[in-house]
């Protein structure tokens, strides 16, 4: 069991694990999303190079989850 | 700059007499971007190669195939062949090579295959090196029948059963049993049915030779050595004629290419039966030259005139016209689209915030001079191409990282300066205390001074994003009006400035829990602005455009990327400095300590995680870098679709005119 007096004298502990979590949480999400788009863009090129920059666009437009994961991290980490 | 060459259309027509000098004449200005004739008409068809293309694609094919089968390999030379003595060569040459490669490589099959016979042979009669019998007991009988094979069992004692009157040799081969029976023909049957049982039976043929197994051995591999010298020596030959005529090879190739594609351009004209047509576009600054050369060299009776006519701005070919060291850019442009005629070409403003984001993601000195090595290498391998550009992009990314790798005072993420981190001092590679250029002190310490790059990425974000609105609108002004272009990419820039001013109000009040003061006059001027920018999406684009509002917020958040694929770069150089120092060779802050052989794992250590992050340091900045450009910058302005700029003309590399 937890002390919750040990947890109310310093939340440092749980916000750091909230922040990870942010992060990975919405990394697991991206690849997720990345990788039925990239198995596609892969394929499109495989026909026609001229897709690269078209497929690249698409496949790392998920990636922004990520960003706004980590975002929501750098505010845990740093505002709280 | 920022727009693509001038073009101009134009009409060249002449008579039939004067299609070939025409022809010469552009292929060898390559100029003229040709548009295709495609619609057959009454008066005017599609015109038919001159007389020479089908002879000159005959010599082609059979050239190409020489130089498949020699495996002749483009090289450039200093020495460059005339064009004017190559025709005479050719016929005679091309019919001499075919022949002698064409014997060849005849030979060679036919040696090729008599060697593979032979290997056959000599492994069939291998196994029977076991039984001391020659090869021709095994076959011609007539009222005697003989089994060869490998088992495993005995088979004696069954075979007792069926018959007395047999005869059977044993032995060994390659560590397996083999065995020769011969039996009257009479028990045939029942013999036949034994093997069969017998599981580790395989039957052997005895190969149609004479004589005593080793020794036909013996004979078949000596045979087989003389076949594959024989084989060698052919091969040699075959070089010393790839040595002698590649430089004819590859010059013919390129002249024959040259003549084929002068021969079949009357393809692309309306002709008529006395006369030719040529549509197509040219740079307009080139017009004067080309006139000039055409007067030259058809006496003034071909006719070269301008078309002002209004025309699909597709069809326009697109040049991209830019400072040399943008140049490479284009590169990163034309991966995504080429732009249409009037759209703006963004490669100088790529040429600008590519490698600063780059830099701001990687900034290390130690990285940052590795990669631009690297560059130059690739570019000194490269002279041409897109891995040539590739390279003078990675150069000018990796020589503003190291800059900014001073500002971060990193090197390999080590620090460069002396400086103080959470309390503590630590030591820089330099000795001193880093300079303050500009009122900002130096070095500026990743880790240190998250939230404030954090805000300098988002302040970037912005300003591009804003800057892509701003070009979005000015391609729309041209292309449908002022009124589209206020509905469409006027109200976005509302929203993006007057929710800025909105929200730069209201986060300091939420973080530090006061109530927003609703007097302020940015807060209100800033709702204010962003309403009207919304109505004004709604009444331009739909009801369902605010759909897309919240995708402006994300844009912008994207930005962080900047600070955080740098962070984990940066991260990663100081945990594997961390790990290789500390624990290995420094232990307990001691050089050395831990003995020679932990200093060399730490050593390992430090080169193999420094590889793999500078490997993931060209890979991660790169592309994050290049994503904010073709998702968050061009979607606000470039549409693409263009036609690329193709002229009719040939890059000349191993003949000259």
């Amino acid at each position: 069991m937890v002390d919750p007096s040990a947890l109310a004298a310093d939340p440092k502990g749980l916000i750091a694990v909230g922040a990870g979590l942010a992060v990975g949480l919405a990394g697991i999400g991206a690849g997720l999303g990345e990788q039925a788009i990239g198995a596609a863009a892969v394929g499109a090129m495989a026909e026609d190079e001229k897709f690269f920059g078209k497929g690249l666009l698409m496949t790392v437009i998920p990636e922004s989850i990520v960003i706004f994961g980590l975002v929501v991290a750098l505010i845990l980490l740093f505002v709280f | 700059m920022l727009k693509p060459t001038k073009m101009t259309r134009v009409i060249i027509a002449g008579t039939k007499e004067l299609i070939e000098p025409t022809i010469s004449t552009f292929h060898r200005l390559n100029v003229l971007h040709i548009t295709d004739y495609s619609e057959e008409g009454r008066d005017f068809k599609i015109g038919k190669p001159l007389k020479p293309a089908s002879k000159l694609s005959e010599y082609l094919l059979s050239l190409r195939a020489i130089s498949n089968q020699l495996g002749v390999l483009g090289k450039e030379t200093s020495l460059k062949q005339s064009s004017k003595e190559l025709p005479s060569q050719i016929d005679e040459k091309i019919t001499k090579l075919q022949k002698e490669v064409s014997s060849h490589f005849d030979e060679l099959r036919s040696i090729e295959f008599k060697i593979k016979e032979k290997e056959d042979l000599a492994s069939a009669v291998k196994p029977f090196f076991g039984l001391p019998l020659s090869l021709e007991v095994y076959a011609g009988y007539e009222t005697v029948k003989a089994y060869t094979g490998f088992i495993d069992a005995d088979i004696e004692p069954e075979l007792s059963k069926i018959t007395s009157n047999y005869e059977l040799f044993t032995g060994e081969s390659e560590k397996r049993k083999i065995f020769a029976l011969f039996i009257p023909v009479a028990y045939e049957a029942p013999v036949q049915k034994l093997l069969q049982d017998e599981r580790s039976y395989v039957e052997l043929k005895v190969p149609a030779l004479k004589g005593n197994p080793p020794v036909i051995f013996d004979e078949l591999t000596k045979e087989i050595s003389v076949l594959k010298e024989k084989h060698a020596s052919i091969k040699s030959e075959l070089d010393i004629i790839k040595k002698e005529y590649s430089e004819f090879i590859t010059a013919a190739d390129e002249y024959l290419s040259i003549e084929t594609q002068k021969a079949e351009a009357p393809l692309r004209f309306a002709t008529s039966p006395n006369a030719f047509i040529i549509d197509g576009w040219i740079p307009s600054r080139k017009y004067d030259e080309i006139e000039k050369e055409l007067q030259e060299s058809t006496g003034g009776l071909a006719y070269l005139t301008k078309v002002e006519e209004e025309v699909e701005e597709e069809e326009i070919p697109i040049e991209l016209e830019n400072p040399t060291l943008a140049k490479p850019f284009e590169l990163l442009i034309n991966t995504f689209a080429t732009p249409k005629y009037k759209e703006i070409d963004p490669s100088i403003l790529i040429f600008i915030t590519f490698p600063l984001f780059y830099a701001i993601m990687l900034g290390d000195v130690g990285y940052g001079m590795l990669v631009a090595a690297l560059a130059v290498v690739i570019k000194n391998k490269f002279k041409t191409g897109g891995l040539n550009a590739l390279a003078l992009i990675l150069f000018l990314s990796a020589v503003l990282s190291v800059i900014l790798g001073v500002v971060y005072g990193e090197f390999f993420g080590f620090p460069l300066f002396n400086v103080e981190v959470k309390g503590e001092m630590e030591h820089g590679l330099l000795g001193i205390a880093g300079p303050a250029i500009a009122g900002i002190h130096i070095p500026v310490h990743r880790f240190e001074s998250v939230q404030s790059l954090l805000l300098i990425t988002l302040i970037i974000g912005i300003i591009h994003i804003l800057l892509g609105l701003i070009l979005g609108f000015r391609n729309i002004t041209i292309e449908h009006g002022l009124k589209h272009a206020i509905y469409e990419k006027g109200s976005w820039m509302m929203i993006l400035l007057g929710g800025i001013a909105a929200i730069a109000r209201l986060m300091p009040a939420l973080m530090s829990k006061l109530p927003v003061q609703s007097n302020d006059p940015v807060f209100t001027g800033g709702i204010v602005l962003a309403v009207i920018g919304v109505i004004l999406l709604i009444k331009g684009e739909g009801f369902i455009s605010i759909m897309e509002i919240p995708t402006l917020l994300s844009n912008i958040l994207s930005y962080a990327r900047i600070l955080a694929i740098g962070l984990s770069s940066a991260g990663i150089a100081l945990a594997v400095n961390t790990l290789s120092m500390k624990l290995f060779i420094k232990p307990d802050g001691v050089l050395l300590g831990g003995g020679i052989g932990l200093a060399l794992v730490g050593v390992l250590i430090l080169f193999i995680g420094h590889l793999i992050n500078l490997l993931l340091g060209i890979l991660g900045p790169g592309l994050h870098s290049l994503r904010l450009q073709y998702v968050e910058f061009f979607t606000k302005f470039y549409e693409g679709g263009g036609t690329k700029y193709v002229p009719f003309g040939y890059n000349r590399k191993y003949t000259e005119e």
